[in-house]
């Protein structure tokens, strides 16, 4: 089974994020990116249909700042066979649409039986990745999903309702796929397959159609919230926070 | 003395078993040589004569267990002058009218008397020495029953470890030195009884004699032979077996302690084999994959569990005994003899399964208790270490909290899961600016590492450094967002990969920075940075732990007391990595005598110090094993040896503090405290806060 992974890159948020000075976006400059948390799971549910009923799996992602080689070859190294990126002039951000048109076409010519991808990722919280692809592409969609196992042409499934109730889809193939949570949490990658794969796997490079541009919305500012108030921690043993408390309630009288 | 049958005999029987022993003693070396190359050794005469030495003065036992070690050097002093006695006898049986009794009989009539009567005197005590040794060992196994002999519920064991085969085996050889040392002297009292006269060098054997005075002439006879083939036959009938039993330790301990690792105990050995090329796997899977030095641990291995008695994970109740990883391998060499030996057909056996169980692997705090205190120099943690690094690299499932922490170490360089902008960030509490050393020249390098910089519990004391390096006019800076994690746990969790990339990007940013040596408040760090980056840094710094620099402003006058902290009465805790691995143990005790706090020794302290149980990845742990933790344990330790009725001290108002010098040490005894319910009992400080106390009186 010819199985694609679609990945992002997507700032850090370990560090505090800092924005640009017109306040329409991040400082790119100031961030450190690292791949989406969901697309993390989607490579590994890639790996586990792939280790389950054999098969060829490709990672392929757009290069946003020019440091998609390390994630593609931590991929490699968890047990992807191949990888690719597309590049271009390309300057962060992109928006969900245009990175939507350059993976479908980068995937397209893959000829893929499966594609799995992330079912949103932070930079956009949009989850437009996949419905796109599944539409530039021409295959059915199933998003959210927790559990993928593979059969006979076909996919099986598996995603959970709010409230408890989980369902089980049979998806003709090709198909995307938008992962949620792989069925195992993602295998640890070992630093050293990961140097190794850096010397030896290649990478295959796309040209991004630069010429494509989306007019549909415009981030128009971007802004940290302005914190509200503060906590105030009440000190004392539980005596003296007692009475601080009922002081408290009864001068808003609440009491 | 003996028949010329009995002589063909015991010839017969010197050729046949030894030569079949000579080839048992063959396949144990081919066995050994099954292991993968180590660092070589160097100056192996020297070391060799060293062991000698220590293991003549019996040295290596004396680390623990005092009284039974007393009783240990009675049989081993026995046992070895036996090697000496064991040939006059046979002169005896073979040399006709030889006989060693009243200064000596037959050919030894001519030669003066005192030297044969000294060997007398010397024979006779050991030989009584020995026997009670003996029956010590064996009351205590077979009889008292003592604990420590058995393993924790659940640890891996050889199945005939399981049915008993230690038990066994223990009896086999007690007996046969019972008999051996036993008859031999039987057989010296029945000399003396048939010439009806004691022998003055012979106290003990004279005393028994007069048990046997009035035997008839052919009772003597029956008696001397019977007794010379107890003593030496007997001996030939047990060498094939000793090769088999535990008690080869007598010959494998001595070689196995001379060819110890070199080099500092800080460096781990490499993960694939010096010299060997780049496909090599690290670590190991089965038991032909660790160092030939690990395989010769399981032969020099006499199976007492003293390592058992002072691992932390152990102690706890867990699964881990670094003594089954010995005893497992040793079973597992036994069972397929042959097959390791001589057809070198290994079995597929791997040692997660058969060796130690990946659960016992992963509770190792890597804190080396159990390598210093072995008699036999045995260092199963790094059999332990080998199978992790295996592991990593094959993709075996780990702990979450401890892949986490291996992911943000990769990502950010520190396990807070922090970018490494924060790492500085500490520093905006201060009052003036911390000098960066990639921007602008300090004396001192501060290599600050995970826990002081992020930590919020540990940040106060990492400020408090600050203050105090700043008032005595130390010249110091920091590396800010290019520090990294040293790797020292990284490694010790068998993530060589991880190691070499951290390494690399500190002794990075080293290069762009300008300072002549390296302070740290983590031992963790100082021993990764001294003991380990001689590969990956060009110039050798100087590494010293803050209590050293501290030490130094103190006698220098920089920093002087000016209110000495009578009113405390403390106890210190040794990092393992500060102490046991790098010797660091007068420093922080000089400190606390400058620093005026009474001050009170735990039990187990300095190279006896006991793990607080963070090391070795354990602070990464996602899951909290059952059991009471070692820092728990430690805390009513402390709390024992500071009670005023232990240590002679009058009841007094005196606060009682747990003196720390180790940032990892903060967390894990501050939550001891309060998980024993000890809070306002004792309280856990950093060095540098009395210091801190005393300097601004």
């Amino acid at each position: 089974m010819n199985i694609v992974v679609a990945i992002k890159h997507v700032p850090s948020t370990a560090d505090e994020l800092e924005l640009n000075d017109d306040g329409t976006n991040l400082d790119f400059d100031e961030v450190d990116f690292v791949l989406n948390e969901f697309d993390e799971h989607a490579i590994e549910q890639a790996v586990l249909v792939k280790e389950a009923a054999g098969g060829e799996v490709t990672v392929v992602g757009v290069d946003v700042i020019e440091e998609l080689d390390g994630v593609l070859h931590t991929a490699l190294a968890k047990g992807a066979d191949k990888a690719a990126k597309i590049v271009g002039d390309i300057e962060p951000p992109i928006n969900s649409h245009t990175h939507a048109r350059w993976l479908a076409d980068a995937i397209g010519e893959m000829g893929p039986d499966l594609v799995l991808t992330g079912v949103q990722a932070v930079d956009d919280l949009d989850g437009q990745i996949g419905p796109m692809l599944a539409a530039h592409l021409d295959m059915p969609y199933v998003g959210v999903v927790t559990g993928v196992s593979a059969s006979n042409g076909s996919v099986t499934v598996h995603k959970e309702y709010p409230g408890g109730v989980m369902a089980e889809f049979e998806v003709s193939l090709p198909a995307v796929i938008g992962v949620q949570a792989a069925e195992k949490p993602p295998r640890y990658a070992p630093i050293s397959k990961i140097r190794q794969m850096a010397k030896s796997a290649e990478i295959e490079e796309i040209d991004a159609d630069e010429d494509f541009e989306y007019e549909g919305c415009e981030l128009r500012q971007m802004a940290k919230p302005v914190s509200a108030g503060h906590a105030e921690m009440l000190e004392g043993d539980a005596e003296e926070v007692a009475e601080k408390i009922i002081a408290l309630l009864e001068d808003r009288g609440l009491l | 003395m003996l028949t010329t049958t009995e002589r063909i005999l015991f010839v017969l029987m010197a050729l046949i078993l030894g030569g079949l022993t000579a080839i048992l003693f063959y396949g144990i070396y081919k066995i050994i040589r099954r292991g993968r190359p180590a660092p070589p050794r160097e100056n192996v005469i020297p070391s060799l004569i060293g062991a000698a030495i220590d293991v003549l003065l019996q040295r290596p036992m004396f680390r623990s267990r005092p009284v039974l070690s007393v009783f240990h050097a009675f049989i081993f002093f026995g046992f070895s002058y036996y090697f000496l006695v064991n040939v006059t006898d046979v002169l005896e049986g073979f040399v006709p009218g030889f006989e060693l009794i009243y200064g000596g009989q037959g050919p030894l009539e001519p030669l003066p008397d005192w030297p044969i009567n000294l060997f007398n005197l010397i024979a006779d005590i050991l030989s009584v020495l020995t026997l009670l040794g003996m029956i010590v060992f064996l009351v205590r196994r077979f009889i008292t029953h003592d604990k420590r002999l058995e393993f924790n519920e659940g640890v891996l064991l050889n199945p005939k470890v399981q049915q008993g085969w230690i038990r066994y085996d223990s009896l086999i050889v007690g007996v046969f030195i019972l008999l051996h040392v036993g008859s031999r002297f039987l057989g010296q009292a029945l000399r003396l009884a048939e010439n009806g006269r004691p022998d003055p060098f012979m106290p003990f054997a004279s005393a028994a004699s007069f048990l046997f005075r009035g035997l008839s002439e052919g009772a003597f006879t029956f008696g001397i032979h019977l007794t010379w083939w107890l003593a030496l036959g007997l001996i030939l009938l047990f060498l094939p077996y000793f090769v088999r039993s535990k008690h080869i330790h007598l010959m494998v301990a001595p070689l196995n302690l001379g060819l110890g690792k070199p080099g500092p105990r800080g460096e781990l050995d490499p993960a694939t084999p010096p010299g060997s090329d780049d496909d090599a796997e690290p670590g190991a899977k089965y038991v032909q994959d660790l160092a030939w030095p690990r395989l010769m641990d399981a032969y020099a291995c006499i199976m007492c569990n003293r390592c058992n008695d002072v691992c932390p994970a152990h102690s706890q109740g867990l699964v881990l005994s670094p003594a089954a990883v010995e005893v497992n391998k040793r079973w597992l060499f036994n069972e397929h003899f042959a097959d390791f030996a001589y057809r070198g057909n290994l079995p597929d056996m791997p040692l997660t399964q058969h060796v130690i169980s990946p659960e016992a692997v992963w509770a190792c705090t890597t804190c080396y208790a159990c390598v210093r205190v072995c008699p036999v120099g045995n260092e199963p943690m790094a059999d332990i270490v080998d199978i992790r690094r295996r592991m990593i690299i094959e993709g075996e499932e780990m702990d979450s909290g401890i892949q986490t922490a291996l992911e943000s170490l990769a990502k950010n360089g520190n396990w807070f899961g922090k970018g490494s902008r924060a790492r500085a960030r500490w520093t905006k509490g201060l009052e003036f600016k911390v000098k960066d050393v990639t921007k602008e020249e300090a004396e001192y390098l501060w290599f600050v590492g995970d826990t002081a910089s992020f930590d919020a519990r540990v940040i106060p004391i990492t400020q408090t450094v600050a203050n105090v390096f700043q008032q005595a006019g130390v010249d110091f800076g920091i590396l800010g967002r290019a520090e990294r994690n040293s790797g020292n746990d990284v490694r010790r969790v068998g993530e060589e990969g991880l190691f070499e990339q951290l390494a690399e990007d500190n002794a990075a940013a080293f290069g762009k920075a300008q300072f002549k040596k390296i302070v740290t408040t983590d031992p963790h760090s100082l021993n990764a940075l001294r003991n380990e980056y001689g590969p990956f840094v060009e110039e050798n710094w100087e590494v010293l732990h803050y209590t050293n620099l501290l030490l130094e402003l103190f006698e220098s006058g920089k920093l002087s007391v000016s209110k000495p902290l009578s009113h405390y009465r403390v106890t210190y805790h040794d990092p393992c990595y500060l102490g046991r691995y790098n010797g660091e143990f007068s420093a922080p005790r000089k400190l606390l005598e400058i620093l005026g706090v009474e001050f009170q020794e735990m039990p187990r302290n300095c190279e006896n110090s006991y793990c607080c149980g963070a090391g070795g990845g354990q602070i990464w742990l996602g899951i909290t094993p059952e059991g009471e933790r070692p820092a728990e344990n430690r805390i009513r330790e402390a709390l024992d040896a500071l009670a005023p009725s232990s240590n002679g001290a009058a009841a007094d108002d005196k606060q009682l503090l747990f003196v720390v010098t180790c940032p990892k040490d903060v967390i894990m005894y501050t939550d001891a405290v309060k998980t024993t319910g000890n809070e306002g009992k004792i309280e856990v400080r950093d060095m540098i806060q009395l210091v801190e106390e005393a300097i601004s009186g």
